[in-house]
């Protein structure tokens, strides 16, 4: 979106019409309100940007079913000519006529008509150019059939539109729509508000609204509709003094016949505008981030450098985007309706003045008076944005133009940066409604985004303090690292012939996430179900199963105007953190993650995990749609955002943690209860503190050793390609599969095996590098990022004896455990029980031993056991198992 | 129908034709389109790239004249579709003067600028004034008037029941004389005069204190309205707030020695109460309150002791939010006639007159509008039938025939599952009153979730959304009192389904009104034990989500 500049944020407001009482959809589910509809069609509107339209912002939905839009606005516009009662020179006429046609040209190529162009829908910046407002309102409505009042102003409706009628809820011989207006209606419109600005007065004002549009229709019959219009309101010589292209411009316009009409595009390219078309350049939509044409392509820098910082006027919040600074108005406390109420346009009756006296069996209402305020004022209230400024004035200019230079050192911190950096420790939540530290936060991530991906290291950097919630749908798409011509790719995905996984598709959309607005709106199913169809379609091998609806979802939420984005995203989520789990046959990689993922409950919960298993409530009974859709099936959307904000830095084994961390918060109720609750507990997943289930699956991950997550079914390592903007593979975000493999790594195991063991194996690699026995001198980790380990030899002493790694501990196996499985208490097991909370790593000779060592310690409540992939053999070549010298 | 014949008249299928040139063959596309093209032009042009293997040096030729013939094609179906428009209004196949009339009416009644000039309504104004007033510093004066006009009301009850009884006393004490001589010197006639005799005397002295009642009523309703405009005023006229204080302060002391003298008032019984916090919906869970009651349901209405704690914070509570957004409705269940003569429908008109309602018009006036309502609706609704001959299949299974019959029978009457609504401003804690009509058949032990009384439900549910009512209280047990056919067994089932339905259309309601959290009250006769009640709020965690406590503990 282009910078706010000297525009200014305007709001108004409608409501939609509501629905017939009692009446569902043809699917059996309720009707979607209006108002929802309305939103959905509203958000392509969004991404209409033109220098001679208003941009729309934002829309919300209140009570009732009101909306209350957001977009650019100015407050002069071509009725303040006409309430000076001047007229205006035929030059201006032209350039605005021009202008205005620039404006519909564009529109139409959209596929919107206006339909509600008046004089006071055409606005004016400050250097005179014209800016149309409300032109989103007949699209967004479609056609306004979701609204009670009509779209436009009697004055300047077309005669087509007045002959095709209009639609009214409760007149009963009219039940259907009429049929939508074409381009060729704003034409006509235009041509009547022009000609008011020649005569300096107002069309046909002293007539009521029946005589009026009985008088537009008669127009019919005659011959010269200008000359007409000019004799009715008596300013028949002022129109005749107009130079000859100007009134040829308005018959064009006031041509009766739409088939005789030209359409906006054929007036742009008349005659009539020689004078003035050679003064417009025509608008070059900007490129867009992901695109195969050069960015910079158009990029020019002036002659002379200080030409850029000429009108610097110290208003640095004028040169952001314009949603941004609503967004940050928002943040500061901006209410659209309390704006909308002290102006008057919002006015509501005390509800229990409106109850109605009797409702029937069907839900009818009767003895309800019409409410006034339910009727339409569509005032523009301009928004001030003194409150922001206010808010914004300890802001540093700096701060507005961060350099992003050198990525070693820290960031460029302005004035503010201590406020800033305390800002940065209070709870997420917080730092979301700050508005000082998320205008910063935006600036830096829009422009590390614009410079992606040559900035992709300081996008993770950064991603990792937080993610503004306005950037999020791009910064994902940097974290998860796509590039290239996505919208093409994505165009040229069949998403049209019907396939049969259409149905199952169709009967899930209706059900994923529809408490939003955006997804249950039916534009919100349809780009659903192309994005669904387009994975689908594009990934033969794999197929769709429930849950790829809800893991689209927040990807479509973020893109929602960017298909082809939230497309991508899609596709490059799947295989990090899903690799083959929408395989036709995908139950070994289901079996084999379950597993793992027991095994981590064992590992960071021992207490949970045996009675977990002790009642008989595996992982197979909940969390196949946790990891299947990534937890979107159980969240909703605004956690899910908090949720991935930090799962997309991790790697694929953090769902584990993500997972482990659900179960702790849950751990007294699950202790508590046997599996009939735990079932039903489940069923309906109690309210989760996400923040706290970040922080803790964070805490987990750190203190699981990389290799203990192995699983063979997961993504192979990827082909490194030598890209220069490739990120530097961190501990926590690269992934154990895609570590060079080594005689040291893990072996794959047979599920059956797999599922034997209570505790998870790790790899001679990790031990070596966890004690630091490494002979290659010591690692570049920081010792306190790591987990505090320690090694359990449980091979009898002899053997121990003749062969160890240095800091070891010996317990043989046989001494260890007492006939019930209990601890014995013995020295060996003291020093054991004074590392409780260390990682153990349980050693021996043969696997099976270990690991009954390992069931033993969890079944005594032990954390973080595990065992050595392998056994002492796997050390043996490594030449780091000491002898310890004879003590005498 | 009509839509359907006009949605096929207007799509056409056109071919677009594309030729060019591979190699040395002429190659030629032809695309069916249908009109008006409702799918992406970028995606067909993909489409077609990929299904008939274009080579991609003609990709954007290809992309642009097919873009430039959906344009034009789409501009020509404009045109013709609007001459034709035109065209038939020249040939008067559609009226002219009916056709701009039909705009007008829209204009006029959907948007402000066109709209006819509002009448000034002395409702919404003083609405206004009151709901000022009840928010400002005088809120306390205009209580102290209101409490004063209850006290005088109820005295002039008690009087009346005083003289009542009296009078029934010296009739019963003359009656037994009467029949002390009975088959002596009276005979059966003599005693029948002497018990209609009785009978008129009370006749005349009920009908004496209505009317005196009413008189009085009138008059407080009138004082109060013209105090309450005044002090507005007066307020509004001067800043100065001394000389409001003034007359603030005036009130209290002049009617104060009236206080609390009401003898026929509420007498405050153990209620059994117990409150849930629950969760509902799936991904997003939208946070409402549940209490489960065991009162009377007119407990709701009656005004307690005026010392009895809580009283006067509650007044002060129901007056802050009658004009208010959040408002508490109360479901009453009546039979179907629009009355206050018999059961319960006779027992809250009397605690609706307890206290003179000083903004809405009395119980009685209410119920003439909603009769009248009634007999509009049923015209409506017998017009529109015979409009549409054709009723869908449901209707008729559903409705089946003994309805229409009974519509037929008396048309002012109003059936199960209807409900009437009527407003209070005097109540103790309920603004509005939802009378849902119910037939015997809630007593039998088998309804079901389709039942007329759990769809009245419903639609009461959705006048609260619709109304901003945000607490309203339900009797559980579809009943307002237990007689011997309700076991055990009978009022768990009967629990269950309430409490189930309720979820559910709780559940819709936060799609309707984006999950606003209400208080839903579910209440049970005081005639049942105190361990069935505990059997009830055993249930409703079971049914509906109950957020899980939060337990405070140390950090570890």
């Amino acid at each position: 979106m282009h910078p706010l500049k000297d525009a200014q944020l305007g709001a108004f407001t409608f409501f939609a019409s509501a629905l017939p009482h009692d009446v569902c959809g043809s699917n059996g589910l309720p009707l979607t309100p209006n108002s929802i509809k309305i939103l959905g069609r509203f958000q392509l509107l969004k991404t209409i940007t033109h220098p001679r339209l208003c941009q729309y912002v934002d829309i919300s939905r209140g009570k009732h079913e009101r909306l209350i839009v957001v977009a650019e606005h100015y407050e002069s516009s071509l009725s303040d000519f006409l309430k000076q009662g001047k007229t205006v020179s035929p030059e201006k006429v032209l350039q605005i006529a021009y202008e205005v046609l620039e404006g519909l040209e564009f529109m139409n190529q959209h596929g919107m008509v206006h339909r509600a162009l008046s004089t006071h829908n055409v606005l004016m910046d400050c250097k005179g150019n014209v800016k149309l407002a409300k032109f989103g309102l007949y699209h967004m409505t479609d056609h306004g059939a979701d609204v009670d009042f009509p779209i436009g102003y009697p004055s300047y409706l077309a005669p087509e539109v007045i002959a095709q009628g209009s639609f009214h809820p409760t007149d009963p011989s009219h039940d259907e729509a009429p049929l939508p207006s074409g381009p060729k209606t704003d034409v006509w419109s235009l041509g009547m508000l022009l000609f008011e600005l020649c005569a300096g007065r107002r069309l046909l004002q002293n007539i009521d609204i029946t005589a009026r549009l009985k008088f537009i229709l008669t127009l019919g019959c005659m011959d010269d509709i200008v000359t007409v219009l000019a004799e009715e309101h008596g300013c028949l010589d002022t129109i005749k003094d107009l130079p000859e292209n100007v009134l040829e411009l308005l018959r064009k316009c006031l041509t009766f016949l739409p088939s005789k009409r030209l359409t906006p595009a054929e007036l742009l390219g008349d005659p009539v505008f020689n004078g003035v078309s050679c003064l417009y350049k025509p608008f070059q939509k900007p490129v867009s981030l992901f695109s195969s044409s050069l960015r910079c392509a158009h990029l020019e820098l002036p002659e002379d450098i200080n030409e850029l910082c000429k009108d610097d006027d110290e208003d640095y919040l004028s040169e952001r985007a314009i949603d941004e600074v609503y967004h940050l108005w928002c943040l500061a406390g901006g209410d659209l309706e309390k704006e909308l109420t002290n102006k008057e346009i919002i006015r509501s009756k005390p509800p229990i003045c409106t109850l109605p006296n009797v409702v029937l069996e069907d839900g009818e209402s009767f003895g309800q008076g019409r409410d006034r305020s339910f009727l339409l004022d569509d005032t523009t209230v301009t928004l001030s944005l003194c409150q922001l400024r206010n808010r914004l004035k300890d802001v540093a200019g700096e701060a507005y133009y961060p350099l992003l230079e050198d990525e070693q050192s820290s960031l460029p911190q302005s004035n503010s940066s201590n406020e800033l950096s305390s800002t940065v420790t209070l709870p997420l939540i917080i730092r979301e409604r700050d508005t000082e530290y998320q205008l910063i936060r935006i600036i830096l991530f829009d422009r590390l985004l614009k410079a992606y991906p040559y900035k992709k290291n300081l996008v993770w950097k950064e991603a990792r303090v937080d993610i503004p919630p306005l950037v999020r749908g791009l910064a994902w798409a940097a974290l998860l690292g796509i590039e290239g011509d996505i919208k093409a790719k994505y165009e040229s995905i069949d998403k049209d012939t019907p396939i049969p996984t259409d149905r199952q598709i169709e009967v899930d959309i209706p059900r994923c996430h529809q408490y939003d607005e955006l997804l249950s709106s039916p534009q919100g199913h349809i780009k659903f179900r192309r994005v669904l169809k387009a994975w689908v379609v594009s990934h033969p091998d794999l197929v769709y199963w429930q849950g790829l609806d809800s893991l689209c979802a927040p990807f479509l939420y973020l893109n929602f105007n960017n298909e082809a984005l939230a497309y991508a995203c899609m596709s490059a989520f799947i295989p990090k953190y899903l690799y083959n789990f929408f395989l036709k046959d995908n139950s070994h990689v289901i079996q084999e993650y379950l597993t793992v993922f027991s095994q981590m409950i064992a590992f960071h919960d021992p207490e949970l995990s045996n009675h977990l298993n002790e009642i008989g409530f595996i992982p197979d009974l909940y969390a196949i749609p946790w990891f299947l859709t990534m937890f979107t099936h159980v969240f909703p959307l605004h956690k899910i955002f908090h949720l991935w904000d930090t799962l997309l830095l991790g790697n694929s084994s953090f769902p584990f943690c993500i997972g482990v961390a659900i179960l702790q918060q849950l751990r007294d109720r699950l202790l508590a209860n046997g599996f009939n609750e735990c079932i039903l507990l489940f069923s309906d997943l109690p309210e989760i503190d996400i923040e706290r289930c970040v922080r803790e699956s964070i805490n987990l991950f750190c203190w699981t050793p990389k290799s203990a997550t192995y699983r063979q079914h997961a993504q192979p390592p990827k082909v490194v390609n030598d890209n220069s903007f490739g990120k530097t593979g961190t501990y926590y975000s690269s992934d154990y599969q895609d570590m060079p493999k080594t005689d040291l790594s893990r072996e794959p195991l047979p599920l059956c095996d797999l599922k034997a063991e209570v505790s998870p194996r790790i790899s001679a690699e990790d031990l070596i590098d966890l004690c630091e026995l490494s002979l290659a001198g010591p690692n570049k980790r920081t010792k306190s990022s790591k987990p505090k380990i320690v090694a359990v030899d449980i091979r009898n002493v002899e053997d121990f004896s003749r062969g160890h790694i240095s800091g070891s501990i010996n317990i043989p196996f046989s001494t260890a455990f007492g006939p019930d499985g209990e601890l014995v208490q013995c020295p060996a097991t003291g020093i054991l029980q004074n590392y409780r909370g260390r990682v153990i790593v349980v050693i021996s000779h043969a696997m099976k031993s270990a690991a009954m060592f390992a069931t033993h310690l969890v079944k005594v409540n032990f954390p973080r056991v595990c065992i050595l992939d392998g056994g002492i053999n796997k050390l043996k070549p490594t030449g780091l198992l000491t002898v310890p010298s004879p003590q005498i | 129908m009509k839509k359907n014949k006009c949605k096929m008249s207007s799509t056409a299928e056109k071919e677009f034709v594309f030729e060019f040139r591979a190699g040395k063959h002429n190659c030629v596309l032809k695309v069916p389109l249908q009109f008006p093209v409702k799918e992406n032009i970028n995606d067909l042009h993909g489409r077609l790239m990929l299904l008939h293997k274009i080579p991609c040096y003609i990709e954007n030729e290809l992309k642009t004249l097919l873009s430039n013939f959906i344009k034009n094609e789409t501009i020509l179906d404009y045109d013709r579709e609007a001459d034709l428009a035109l065209q038939r209004l020249t040939t008067g196949d559609v009226d002219v003067n009916q056709l701009t009339n039909a705009w007008t009416r829209s204009y006029v009644e959907t948007t402000l600028e066109h709209a006819r000039p509002e009448e000034p309504s002395w409702d919404e104004d003083f609405a206004d004034v009151y709901h000022e007033l009840i928010h400002s510093p005088a809120s306390d004066t205009l209580l102290n008037l209101e409490h004063n006009y209850f006290v005088s009301i109820s005295e002039l009850i008690s009087e009346r029941d005083m003289e009542i009884k009296k009078l029934q006393e010296r009739q019963a004490a003359e009656m037994d004389k009467v029949m002390h001589e009975l088959g002596n010197t009276l005979s059966d006639q003599d005693v029948n005069t002497v018990a209609s005799q009785h009978f008129d005397a009370q006749q005349v002295l009920e009908n004496k204190w209505t009317s005196e009642l009413k008189h009085v009523t009138g008059i407080q309703k009138q004082e109060y309205q013209e105090w309450v405009i005044k002090l507005h005023h007066d307020l509004q006229k001067s800043n100065n707030s001394s000389k409001i204080n003034e007359e603030i302060k005036v009130q209290p002391s002049q009617l104060s020695e009236l206080a609390d003298s009401g003898a026929r008032m509420f007498e405050e019984q153990p209620q059994l109460e117990e409150s849930f916090t629950i969760h509902l919906g799936a991904q997003l869970k939208t946070m409402h309150n549940l209490r489960l009651v065991r009162a009377d349901v007119l407990d709701f209405c009656k005004h307690r002791r005026h010392g009895s704690s809580g009283a006067k914070l509650r007044r002060l509570q129901t007056a802050l939010s009658v004009y208010s957004t959040s408002l508490c409705g109360l479901v009453l269940l009546v039979d179907n006639r629009v009355n206050s003569y018999s059961g319960i429908k006779r027992e809250f008109a009397t605690v609706a007159k307890e206290c003179t309602d000083l903004h809405f018009p009395c119980l009685e006036e209410q119920l003439e509008e909603v009769q009248q309502v009634v007999l509009y609706a049923r015209a409506q609704r017998s017009s529109k039938q015979k409009d549409q001959p054709v009723v869908s299949f449901n209707e008729i299974t559903r409705n089946g025939e003994d309805k229409s019959k009974n519509v037929e029978r008396n048309s002012s009457n109003i059936l199960p599952g209807e409900f009437y609504i009527s407003r209070h401003s005097n109540l103790s804690e309920v603004h509005v009153v939802f009378h849902l009509c119910v037939d015997d058949n809630v007593r039998s032990g088998n309804i079901t979730a389709r039942d007329p009384a759990i769809m009245g439900l419903r639609n009461i549910l959705k006048v609260c959304c619709t109304h901003d009512i945000t607490t309203v209280t339900i009797p559980l047990l579809l009943v307002h009192d237990m007689s011997e056919e309700m076991t055990i067994p009978w009022c768990l089932k009967r629990a269950e389904l309430v409490f189930k339905c309720v979820k559910g259309f709780m559940m819709e309601m936060a799609s309707w009104d984006g999950g606003i959290s209400r208080t839903v009250q579910f209440l049970v006769p005081k005639s049942i034990s105190e361990e069935m009640f505990y059997q009830l709020s055993n249930m409703l965690p079971q049914i509906f989500r109950v957020s899980s406590t939060l337990t405070l503990t140390s950090k570890h």
